[in-house]
């Protein structure tokens, strides 16, 4: 660790920081990244790297990209610093950032008298970022992403159907929601980036409401209404079922937000159909977090219980289709 | 015959200790990893309460969707979840839609039973 703090030292003088002594301690919590904190005193920085050995969907330069491009989109995110590669000084591909204060936790930013303000804030917030988002030109993020072909509403079933293949667990309500999708696929629209995880716990929030958005692991080319689906599912509204943006909001609070940024109007029936892909890509995660503890991956009760939270977007999804 | 607690006695037990006791008593982050393990004691319990009568269910409802004799109720589901992925059953979709919302109530009434109607 001290090889670490010594080479992102050597990484924060060439960038002008200065930097006292270095401590780094490890932030708990993402699936697939390292995450630590680092401090000089009193300047934080973090540092998100792949564990040794891993593969990453969207592997970090792309990610450095994907958050240089939506710093210069004016959407909040954490300073974009420095991006070492493999064989790099991090020890494994890794992204330097500034730090942001503030929290990623949903049920709290939902229940905290301090989050009051912010929960007012937050829908026209999103939709001012997801707007800003989903304007930023596809060509300018070079290789950064796969290109697409075709329908980007079929390219997404098959990848999520695959994961599922990959997973073997026979899942009826979701074989029936995916062959419904399948049928019912809006016309395609012009690809658009989509950050592919636009839920609560990837915004770091304060008592203003969003401070950053972040985690782009899931970030690929395709639909825009895809994100706000995500953003809807009855999973991150932690409860509060009757404000379906994200447990905060209504979709007619975001949208307006969204267009007054400069959105392309969203249908909201095209919403509807990508709020009920969301569940089904959720049960699928669910599932595969439950076989990675299965499968010896990583053995945790958490994502072993995972297993038994699969009904949960599967009900929604039947009462999507119905 | 064992003696009591009964099995799901003692999950319930376990469950009590967890949530009431063991929660507010270690360091926050850790808080929500023990409510976790609260709700799978809760889950189990539950489970074990409901016998093999869901089992039964299911496997009549994957037998009659089928329209073969199914002994086990897993090798229905995959058997089920084969066919729709062929499209074969693509014309029944918006029959099947709220029978297979059947079986997932059934998981619901396990996992999660304020959720259905909440």
């Amino acid at each position: 660790m001290e090889e670490l703090a010594s080479a992102v030292s050597d990484v924060l003088a060439e960038r002008g920081f200065d930097p006292g002594e270095l401590t780094l301690s490890p932030i708990p919590g993402g699936a697939s990244r390292e995450t630590w904190l680092i401090q000089d005193g009193d300047r934080r920085w973090v540092l998100r790297r792949d564990p040794k050995g891993s593969v990453s969907l969207v592997p970090m330069r792309d990610e450095f990209a994907l958050i240089l491009a939506a710093s210069d989109a004016a959407v909040p995110v954490p300073e974009p610093i420095a991006f070492e590669d493999e064989g790099g000084r991090f020890g494994s591909p890794g992204l330097l950032m500034g730090y942001v204060e503030g929290i990623s936790v949903a049920p709290r930013i939902l229940r905290k008298p301090e989050y009051q303000g912010a929960r007012s804030a937050l829908t026209p917030q999103l939709g001012e970022a997801l707007a800003r988002i989903h304007a930023i030109d596809p060509r300018s993020l070079g290789n950064a992403l796969p290109a697409t072909e075709g329908d980007p509403a079929l390219a997404q079933l098959e990848e999520w159907e695959r994961q599922l293949d990959e997973i073997g667990e026979p899942l009826p309500a979701v074989e029936l929601g995916l062959r419904w999708l399948r049928a019912n696929a809006p016309e395609p629209v012009e690809p658009r980036l989509v950050h592919g995880d636009f839920r609560l716990g990837n915004f770091i929030v304060d008592e203003n409401g969003l401070a950053a958005v972040i985690d782009w692991e899931l970030a690929h080319l395709g639909d825009p209404a895809e994100d706000l689906g995500w953003l809807c599912i009855r999973s991150w509204r932690f409860g509060n079922d009757d404000r379906p943006v994200a447990g905060v909001g209504t979709l007619d609070e975001f949208l307006a937000a969204y267009e007054r940024a400069g959105g392309e109007p969203l249908d909201p029936e095209r919403v509807r159909y990508w709020e009920a892909f969301g569940n089904l890509k959720w049960a699928v995660i669910c599932a595969r977090q439950a076989h990675d503890h299965l499968s010896g991956v990583r053995r945790s009760h958490e994502l072993a219980s995972l297993g038994r939270r699969i009904c949960e977007p599967e009900y929604d999804l039947l009462q999507l289709i119905s | 015959m064992q003696d009591r607690p009964t099995a799901p006695e003692l999950l319930d037990s376990v469950a009590e200790y967890l949530f009431a006791e063991l929660r507010p008593a270690v360091p926050r982050e850790q808080r929500f990893k023990v409510l976790v393990a609260a709700n799978v004691c809760a889950v189990v319990a539950r489970e074990l309460r409901a016998g093999d009568r869901p089992d039964r269910e299911d496997l009549a409802l994957f037998g009659e969707l089928l329209g073969d004799h199914v002994t086990d109720a897993r090798a229905a589901a995959a058997e089920l979840s084969r066919r729709l992925r062929s499209g074969e059953l693509d014309d029944r979709i918006d029959e099947l839609a709220p029978r297979l919302e059947e079986h997932v109530r059934r998981k619901l009434e396990i996992a999660r039973p304020d959720y259905a109607d909440g």
